[in-house]
């Protein structure tokens, strides 16, 4: 036993002396195996099994996609259609980020893309039109991660496949809670926006139909991925194979922002990287999380809980506050295939949909994303604007609060997340 | 140290360029699928399963190649305030596990080839599962070999001072 704890505790170490994820999760496997008596060649099986997958293929292409926007000119493109459209409005330029980098996210799959590649844009702007010089900060800050309920966004393809359950349901599910989240972002920038006496641009039917004209291209998109999976037209692997298709003839062809053959393999090369990166932790961490079914240590781990929580509500609770610490901690993919088969036993047997928890277990990293010490964004946001950690991180707090507001409102109204999927009857 | 980096470059050349030529092949491939279903209601039946298989290698290439961007996923919270030189020390350190677990892995999955051939599995008609599954024991030496080569490149930035 003492040899176990030594292993756990080294490999502690080691992850937080920077080793890869990946690295430490397949140690830990084989350590499992090999003390189990069972050949490692079970991880590799559990490797290939998830890896073929059918729907895995989604999340190469999607990557490739979001990757090819993000190098593009078509942040600037959205930018200036959103401004022509919401400008106009009382905090319209605020609405403006949120929208932008709602749909920016879910395409890109949180990754940090949006701050780099709209956050630049973005915030000049901000400063420019006089908003108050900390809102605007948290604003870009916070709206990094805020699309990430929306198709196709990466986090919510990982969940399916690791929850078994049906990614295109999830989309579906995702819709109103990621509509509260921006929704509630929305209406406090609206306030800042009139309470700072921001100048309001004219609504002008020229820049609308200028701005309309130069992103005739890109408009398709969105509508054709998110209305077609909540159609129920596509599957998310369709739309993940239309979507490569479509980006790649209508920025190199038509837009020609980017070079078939000096720009396009650097994209792919430079998106597969963080393919790689996610599907090397999913390989491994298949084979860890299967031995811990097997080893029972979820019914194990629920046995214990039942003991000291007895109340849904109770336990609703003790989750939001592990899974804060889990999104300060973890980056979002190796928190989603780590610590969701060990939580999704435990959560049915409190009566808790796989959907719902989906919504839960997101809302909760996205939250985490801007949460000291690891908060991810705080860091890109920090390099990218050159503010000090401590200033950037006081910019996001009213935004932290708000959120966490919206994240009980999820929590404890499943109906958010379960209604539309059972109205439209999505499979 | 400079045949090790021409040696890296080389290597990693190699891979990008496979991982491109793979990529291209997808993206062409997964929409012709979806065109020939929706609109001749009839897909290839191989293009799925090849499909499948290049999800793997795609993200073994992509997974080497990222060793040497050092884009794992890892945490950097603590390490973030070192110097440089105890970050070197480390980063020796961390490569040296790294390699060493890569290496298990790539044992483990040769196991697992071996006893695919011997069962005779296919994945398609005739086509023995192997031919495709080769993919996994060549990307777990590619990254032991990754993580070998950050090793060495790195032990000589433990010895020099901090730029002023």
């Amino acid at each position: 036993m003492t040899e176990t704890y030594i292993v756990v505790l080294a490999l502690v170490l080691l992850a937080l002396l920077g080793a890869p994820l990946f690295t430490i999760i397949g140690a830990a496997a084989l350590f499992l195996f090999a003390l189990a008596d069972i050949d490692t060649s079970a991880v590799i099986i559990e490797l290939y099994r998830i890896a073929t997958t059918p729907t895995l293929i989604a999340i190469p292409l999607f990557t490739f996609a979001g990757y090819m926007l993000a190098e593009s000119k078509s942040p600037r493109r959205l930018v200036n259609l959103a401004l022509a459209m919401f400008g106009w409005l009382p905090g319209g330029l605020a609405l403006v980020v949120l929208f932008t980098c709602a749909i920016f996210t879910a395409f890109t799959g949180a990754s940090g893309v949006t701050i780099v590649a709209l956050g630049g844009l973005l915030y000049p702007i901000l400063v420019k039109e006089k908003y108050p010089a900390r809102f605007s900060l948290g604003l870009v800050t916070s709206s990094g991660t805020i699309g990430l309920l929306f198709p196709p966004s990466l986090a919510i393809i990982l969940y399916g496949l690791v929850a078994k359950v049906s990614i295109d349901q999830l989309f579906v599910a995702g819709l109103i809670p990621g509509s509260i989240l921006v929704g509630t972002l929305a209406l406090y920038s609206v306030r800042v926006g009139v309470k700072a006496k921001v100048p309001r641009q004219e609504f002008s039917w020229k820049a609308l139909a200028t701005a309309a004209r130069e992103a005739a291209w890109e408009m398709p998109l969105p509508v054709v991925v998110i209305g077609g999976i909540y159609g129920g037209f596509f599957t998310a692997t369709e739309a993940a194979a239309v979507t490569a298709f479509y980006v790649v003839v209508v920025e190199v062809f038509v837009y020609r922002d980017l070079h078939l053959f000096r720009d396009v393999p650097r994209v792919m090369v430079d998106s597969m990287m963080l393919v790689g990166a996610v599907l090397a932790i999913l390989g491994t961490a298949f084979g860890l999380t299967n031995y811990l079914i097997d080893e029972e240590v979820p019914q194990k781990l629920f046995l214990f809980v039942q003991e000291h929580v007895s109340s849904r509500i109770t336990f609703l609770i003790i989750l939001n506050i592990f899974l804060l610490i889990v999104g300060m901690t973890m980056d979002i993919f190796s928190a989603i295939v780590v610590v969701v088969p060990l939580i999704l036993p435990i959560a049915q047997q409190f009566g808790i949909h796989p959907l719902h928890l989906g919504m839960i277990f997101l809302t909760n990293l996205e939250i985490g994303y801007l949460t000291p010490p690891v908060g991810l964004n705080l860091f890109l946001s920090s390099l990218r604007f050159g503010k000090p950690i401590l200033e950037v991180a006081r910019s996001v707090l009213m935004f932290i609060g708000l959120l966490l507001a919206a994240l009980l409102l999820i929590t404890y109204v499943p109906a958010l997340s379960l209604f539309l999927v059972e109205l439209l009857g999505t499979r | 140290m400079k045949f090790l980096q021409r040696f890296d470059s080389l290597l990693n050349r190699t891979e990008e360029t496979l991982l491109v030529l793979f990529l291209s092949v997808m993206v062409l491939l997964a929409f012709m699928q979806v065109v020939l279903r929706n609109v001749f209601a009839e897909g290839i039946l191989w293009a799925d399963i090849l499909l499948r298989h290049m999800v793997l290698w795609v993200g073994f290439l992509g997974a080497a190649i990222a060793t040497s961007h050092e884009r794992h996923i890892n945490i950097d919270a603590l390490t973030r305030f070192l110097s440089r030189r105890i970050k070197s020390a480390i980063k020796v350190l961390t490569n040296l596990f790294a390699a060493v677990i890569c290496f298990f892995l790539f044992q483990a999955s040769l196991e697992f080839v071996r006893n695919e051939i011997e069962l005779g599995s296919t994945v398609y008609a005739n086509i023995a599962s192997w031919y495709v599954q080769v993919i996994i024991p060549v990307g777990y030496a590619l990254l032991t070999i990754h993580f070998l080569i950050r090793l060495l490149l790195t032990i000589p930035a433990i010895g020099k001072k901090e730029p002023a």
